[in-house]
């Protein structure tokens, strides 16, 4: 009460607009002006900011990583099968491969339940359910990738340890950690994410349309994949792309379980790398400035390439959605 | 009249629709299917928390020794008033909904102010008295090669993070907002910006981590520390505040901005009086939920603020020394960690991070409800 009775009587002290037209009020005049000028600049400044952090942030990735690729050629740095910077080979096929396979098998073993069970809990789950499972997903994406990666360590591998022995037989080289590892854990990583934009894109769906489709005798089933899945699709395919990209850039998670050697898969259960996984490793190593670290930059920049790409196809996706 | 009968009551049984069996059978898979993941996660956050928690609830009568690093008490009081907080806000949720079962009333018992101070000053006299009793694995120095460790400075490091990166996010993330909604007149920056901002979003933090190390640790000679990791943060949240500030900006009511304006305030008074403290609570929860990240990210961290705690500095509020967080820690210990009880100790500090995991989202969610395009203030006000 105290604190409103004071707002009151500041306000009470304040000149009406008629009063501040008048030339005795000039320096206050001036100072709204000031602080006019001041709030314009700032935001300018910060959109500024912005824009130049960015650009700072690419032209110095692309300049390392451009010198890395001039001493070393595009073409062995992306066919190369060997990758040993103590002996100055840099062939980054291997760390390509593991790359593209993990984040593959992650799209095809997460996104499809994902995608499926977020079309039960949109079109025919009871509703009082709804926001509940909601809550439950969104604390498991953000749910640091360490966590996953280290319950993957302790419990995944030795399952797919006890798998890849029951294929290739008791006395077979192979192991827990490696592409198949990597693959399940960076499926489940996604799930959360895949589920919470494909709910999004679906409640996007008109509500008419379903109507319209029970009116015609659809049952609910029907429904929700002849009308909804089909009105959502580009926001669904919005939320693999989405789902893609966490799992090619996933860094830590998968340093944990895909086992760390440099070299192409024998199988899915023997241990290989990927790019980001190398540049965490090796940057440990790696002097700033030598033809290792810079071989990393370049790494590192075909990771960006790839990924800006992917955003970009789900910009033109969801641009042409909006209109 | 048989005829009719059978013609009219055929079509509406839903149980006789050809097809229905195997529509059922595929509804209840899908069912199935859902229940499974939801089940799964579930079950895989409360086995974090309760393998954790002998860490965590590991209480001793005798206190835990000092180690005598700079700072080592106000720590200690800070983790404890948090702990001793949170059981409190967890026990009087808790008594609330049990008393609301009990009563059967719809309306959620609220505490009166007074009785909230109360708690919060017991809370306070309680962290700073017994600040020496709390679990030892919350407050102690990690440790090598031995057991026992704790994680006291990884805790500390993570908020501290927190603290430092969102200075930075606040005021560029919402100013570059209010431009974007507000200020926004030359088309070609507005582009630019929109450009920069799905370009930053799109990035792997991996990436962000090479260029903090770059510039920051290797430029600007800065070496492994805090300010180059909370730079590195901030340019990682960036997008995440610019975009849903934006969006809580645009869907204040124009009327309200109308009225303002009508009355004589110019666009920046309109803007600061009456457009961003509309706003506030979305911009609030954004910035919760890129705490959230700063607690979960890792791999831009090892690379700009190192795996370490230092035995001397452990507690300094020095942006310019080196210092791990606890997912950097958790990681750390799995991959090089040599101490004996590894698996307690990373069971506790995933615990510790799932908890403030939790806490963020809570409390993005309470933020959101008050404000932003779905909220309860928007509402009101255009009843």
């Amino acid at each position: 009460m105290a604190m409103r009775a004071l707002f009151a009587e500041e306000s009470a002290r304040r000149p009406s607009p008629e009063v501040s037209r008048e030339p005795r009020l000039s320096g206050r005049a001036s100072a709204t002006r000031w602080s006019e000028l001041f709030t314009r600049g700032f935001v300018v400044t910060c959109g500024g900011i912005v824009i130049l952090a960015t650009a700072t942030m690419i032209a110095f990735l692309g300049q390392t990583g451009i010198r890395g690729l001039s001493e070393i050629g595009l073409w062995p740095l992306l066919s190369g099968a060997k990758w040993k910077p103590e002996a100055n080979s840099f062939g980054g096929l291997a760390l390509l491969t593991g790359t593209v396979l993990s984040a593959a098998g992650a799209v095809l073993l997460g996104a499809i339940p994902a995608v499926l069970a977020s079309a039960w809990l949109a079109e025919l789950s009871p509703r009082s359910i709804r926001s509940s499972f909601r809550r439950v997903m969104e604390i498991a994406a953000a749910v640091p990738s360490v966590v996953y990666g280290w319950l993957a360590l302790v419990y995944l591998v030795p399952l797919t340890e006890r798998l890849a022995h029951g294929i290739y037989g008791e006395d077979a080289p192979v192991g827990g950690e490696g592409l198949a590892a990597s693959a399940l854990l960076l499926g489940a990583m996604i799930i959360p994410t895949v589920m919470l934009l494909a709910l999004d894109a679906l409640a996007r769906v008109p509500a008419e349309l379903r109507d319209a489709s029970a009116a015609l005798g659809a049952s609910e089933l029907q429904t929700a994949f002849r009308v909804a899945l089909p009105g959502a699709w580009r926001g669904i395919l919005i939320a693999v792309f989405f789902g893609l990209a966490r799992a090619a850039g996933e860094t830590m998670a998968v340093q944990m379980v895909i086992g760390g050697a440099r070299k192409l898969p024998d199988n899915l259960f023997s241990p290989t790398t990927t790019i980001s996984t190398q540049i965490v490793m090796d940057m440990q190593n790696a002097r700033p400035g030598t033809l290792a670290s810079n071989a990393l930059y370049s790494m590192a920049l075909v990771l960006l390439v790839v990924s800006v790409m992917i955003v970009l196809a789900t910009r033109l996706l969801s641009r042409r959605t909006a209109s | 009249v048989t005829l009719h009968a059978t013609a009219s009551r055929a079509p509406l049984r839903r149980t006789e629709r050809r097809g229905h069996r195997v529509e059922t059978a595929l509804a209840r898979s899908l069912a199935a299917l859902a229940a499974i993941l939801a089940g799964g996660y579930l079950a895989g956050l409360a086995y974090l928390l309760l393998r954790g928690s002998s860490k965590l609830f590991a209480f001793s009568i005798n206190p835990v020794p000092r180690t005598g690093v700079e700072g080592e008490e106000i720590v200690r009081t800070l983790i404890a008033t948090m702990a001793f907080g949170l059981s409190a806000w967890a026990i009087t949720t808790l008594a609330q909904a049990v008393l609301r079962r009990i009563s059967r009333s719809e309306k959620t018992p609220r505490l009166a102010t007074w009785k909230k101070i109360a708690i919060s000053i017991l809370v306070i006299v309680l962290g700073i008295t017994l600040c020496d009793y709390v679990p030892s694995f919350l407050v102690t120095l990690p440790s090598e090669t031995t057991a026992g460790g704790g994680i006291g400075p990884e805790i500390f490091n993570t908020l501290y993070f927190a603290i430092l990166s969102t200075a930075i996010t606040l005021p560029i993330g919402v100013g570059a907002a209010v431009y974007m909604a507000r200020f926004a007149m030359s088309p070609t920056m507005m582009g630019a910006l929109r450009t920069a901002l799905d370009t930053l979003a799109s990035l792997p933090s991996i990436v962000y981590g090479l260029f903090g190390f770059l510039v920051f640790v290797v430029q600007m000679q800065a070496g492994y520390s805090l300010f180059a990791g909370a730079l590195v943060l901030a340019l990682l949240n960036l997008p995440l505040v610019v975009g849903i500030s934006e969006e809580s900006l645009r869907a204040v009511p124009r009327e309200l901005e109308d009225a303002s304006l009508a009355l004589g305030a110019t666009r920046v008074q309109t803007t600061l009086r009456v457009t961003l403290p509309y706003a506030w609570p979305g911009i609030l929860s954004a910035l919760v939920l890129s705490v959230g990240r700063v607690f979960a990210e890792s791999a831009p961290l090892i690379m700009t603020a190192g795996t370490t705690i230092s035995r001397t500095n452990a507690f300094s509020l020095n942006p310019f020394r080196g210092g791990e967080t606890l997912a950097v820690h958790l990681w750390y210990v799995n991959s090089s960690g040599l101490s004996p009880d590894k698996a307690d100790v990373s069971a506790g500090t995933a615990a510790v991070l799932i908890v403030l995991i939790f806490l963020t989202n809570l409390a993005a969610s309470r933020l959101a409800r008050f404000g932003g395009a779905t909220g309860n203030r928007l509402k009101k006000a255009t009843r």
